[in-house]
């Protein structure tokens, strides 16, 4: 997927100006899949979940080698074929040759963030390959020649009418057909397009080590049948996404599930140990999983970083932040979008590439209070403002401002003296022409600064 | 060297110096009320507050008349292999892609999710393809968490297990709920009350 971090601001500006009813779709429904979150989180003791959850992945983390070879003899075990991928590259090339050994014609794929991370999809539809989403959202996407703009929910940005028009225009449905219309439709389209298909490719919440299994969550279906109904499966796993027991995975499938939509678990859940074998009547002859480091082992490295590394996908940070609700995901540029988004992508696709998103945050923090596995988001966003400085990435006026800033803040004599001066500027008359006060008042009501300063207030004594 | 050898070579370099975390010990599901209620009836009230239906059979008679009467609007149902004889529908086969009804037998529930555990070797396909699905599901097999659920299976684990909670669902159509979108919009999970280690084996 093409990065487009660097044009954060403008597309965030874009979109704000000629789409609005993208911020109001989006808005809406991250309320909503918030609300869903906190009831759940009501349900359970969740400090203890999410601190035991934390604890598990972390530990998974800091014992990786030893998991990753572990799941690797399991899974081999099972029947199993593993495969490992250092980059993008290397990850299609073992898909390539996959679809070239088996003779794919079809695939039908389940959402999948890792999948669009490598571009599995153009680089399929580059060899001839016919590549059908069939989640229901990704699918919507997909005939509008979209990325997703939400990790759970691909489109989020799309109105009930967006997607009349579209059924109308592509499955010949009734233009005022209701959602549940649309839905037949879908259902009946890619029915045909499971049952031809010669490859299904997922994703994989999680892989548990002890006993190889992949565990997928879902609510559609379409992620059940994809891995079942074609003679091939291809999973891509992020090497992060291992859990060490099978005891392990009861806590995380319901966490995960409370966390992206407040339900108890998704509606479906596969546990997938291997291919077909022995009574089985139906099921994929072959199943390959791929293991994908991709710029994970440098983010593992990271002392500060690899903290990141537990996320597990749910989209609740997404749902809860502020800055996410106004435009979606698709100003971030890039796959994973929101505040989770923003501390992934200077790690993956590297700071340059990903520069404003970092800023794009109040660093309220109301992230860190939903995360199920504790990340550090706020810290970790100013770590990365803090490394951008270092490299000098940031503008130059703003490096020149802060160093004068902090020359003046350092003595307190001058600050004393700088801040009267300031306080006797006429500041009212300079606001329409200082082009940073003029940018500032763009969006805020001009600030009047108090008669007097702060620390004389605070020597005379606050009540 | 292999892409194994070098993203393990990498993984060791990145944790060399870091101090290795514990792992926390098993997940207790903590809950502030844990719930009161019997498994069964925990159960169902998941399992419908996603959606689904449940039935509870108290003897094999009740069984088979409910399923007679259940099975009579149907044309056809698919079955699954590890159903019992006593449980399938008097209906002619159909392959699941046109059945009507699918029919399968459950490995366990778990009330706390109102999750029902499928196994592969029952059929994946009659699982999922059939717009209506019925489970069956023996009373002493419903558990009040999902870990004893999963660990009741954990030791012959198929090639797939499938957790079932409700029929198939999507919101994303501009947020409003379907149901039945790729796999079963109706679901149904016949309780069988009456099952005993000796009726397992028919």
């Amino acid at each position: 997927m093409r990065v487009r971090s660097r044009e954060y601001s403008q597309e965030a500006a874009r979109i704000l100006e000629e789409q609005p009813e993208v911020r109001t779709a989006v808005t809406a429904a991250t309320r909503t899949f918030d609300e869903h979150r906190a009831n759940a989180y009501g349900e359970i003791d969740a400090d203890a979940w999410r601190h035991w959850a934390q604890g598990v992945k972390s530990h998974v983390l800091t014992h990786l080698d030893s998991y990753l070879a572990q799941a690797e003899e399991r899974l081999t075990h099972n029947g199993a074929k593993v495969h490992w991928a250092d980059t993008t590259e290397d990850a299609l090339s073992i898909l390539g040759s996959i679809v070239e050994s088996e003779g794919i014609d079809r695939v039908v794929k389940g959402k999948s963030m890792l999948t669009e991370e490598l571009g599995v999809n153009s680089f399929l539809e580059g060899r001839g390959v016919h590549v059908r989403e069939t989640d229901l959202g990704e699918y919507i996407i997909q005939l509008l020649g979209e990325a997703p703009s939400h990790i759970v929910a691909p489109a989020i940005h799309r109105s009930v009418d967006d997607i009349r028009a579209l059924f109308h225009q592509e499955l010949g449905t009734a233009r005022d057909a209701e959602p549940d219309a649309l839905a037949a439709s879908a259902r009946a389209a890619l029915r045909g397009d499971f049952l031809a298909a010669d490859m299904g490719i997922s994703g994989g919440n999680f892989l548990v080590a002890e006993t190889g299994t992949l565990a997928l969550i879902e609510n559609e279906g379409n992620i059940r049948l994809s891995t079942s109904a074609p003679r091939v499966h291809v999973a891509f796993v992020g090497i992060e996404k291992l859990l060490p027991r099978w005891d392990d995975l009861s806590g995380f499938l319901q966490l995960t599930s409370r966390a992206a939509t407040g339900q108890p678990i998704g509606v479906f859940v596969s546990l997938i140990q291997g291919p077909r074998c022995g009574d089985d009547i139906d099921g994929p002859d072959v199943v390959h999983v791929i293991l994908v480091d991709n710029g994970r082992t440098r983010l593992l490295a990271d002392e500060q970083m690899w903290e990141a590394l537990r996320c597990v996908r749910c989209g609740a940070c997404l749902n809860i932040c502020p800055v996410f609700r106004q435009t979606g995901g698709h100003p971030y540029g890039w796959v994973y979008s929101g505040p989770i988004g923003s501390i992934l992508a200077p790690a993956l696709i590297g700071l340059h590439e990903a520069l404003p998103l970092p800023f794009a945050s109040s660093l309220c923090g109301a992230c860190v209070d939903v995360c199920p596995v504790g990340i550090p988001i706020p810290d970790l966003l100013l770590e990365w403002r803090k490394r951008a400085v270092d490299s000098g990435e940031t503008s130059r006026g703003e490096r020149l401002a802060m160093s004068a800033f902090t020359a003046v803040a350092e003595r307190s004599g001058v600050y004393e003296r700088g801040a009267s001066l300031l306080r006797g500027l006429p500041l009212q008359a300079a606001r329409r022409t200082l082009p940073m006060l003029k940018d500032w008042e763009g969006a805020r009501t001009f600030l009047t600064p108090s008669p007097k300063p702060f620390r004389t207030l605070w020597k005379e004594g606050i009540e | 060297m292999s892409a194994r050898d070098r993203i393990l070579e990498r993984v060791r370099a990145a944790l060399s110096g870091r101090p290795p975390i514990d792992h926390p010990g098993p997940f207790a599901g903590w809950r502030p009320d844990p719930p009161s209620t019997d498994p069964v009836s925990a159960f169902i009230h998941g399992f419908e507050q996603a959606g689904g239906e449940a039935v509870r059979l108290a003897s094999q008679q009740e069984a088979t008349s409910w399923l007679a009467t259940f099975a009579a609007s149907y044309k056809s149902a698919a079955v699954g292999a590890t159903v019992p004889a006593a449980l399938r529908p008097q209906l002619p086969d159909a392959p699941p892609e046109r059945a009507p009804l699918g029919v399968s037998m459950a490995r366990g529930a778990a009330a706390e999710t109102g999750s029902l555990i499928l196994d592969s070797r029952d059929g994946r396909m009659i699982q999922l393809l059939p717009p209506t699905h019925v489970v069956f599901v023996p009373a002493p097999l419903i558990v009040s968490t999902l870990t004893e659920a999963l660990n009741q299976v954990a030791h012959e684990l198929p090639s797939a297990l499938g957790l079932h909670s409700g029929p198939s669902k999507s919101a994303d159509i501009g947020q409003v709920l379907v149901k039945g979108v790729h796999g079963p919009g109706r679901v149904l999970a016949a309780i069988l009350e009456y099952w005993s280690e000796e009726t397992d084996h028919e």
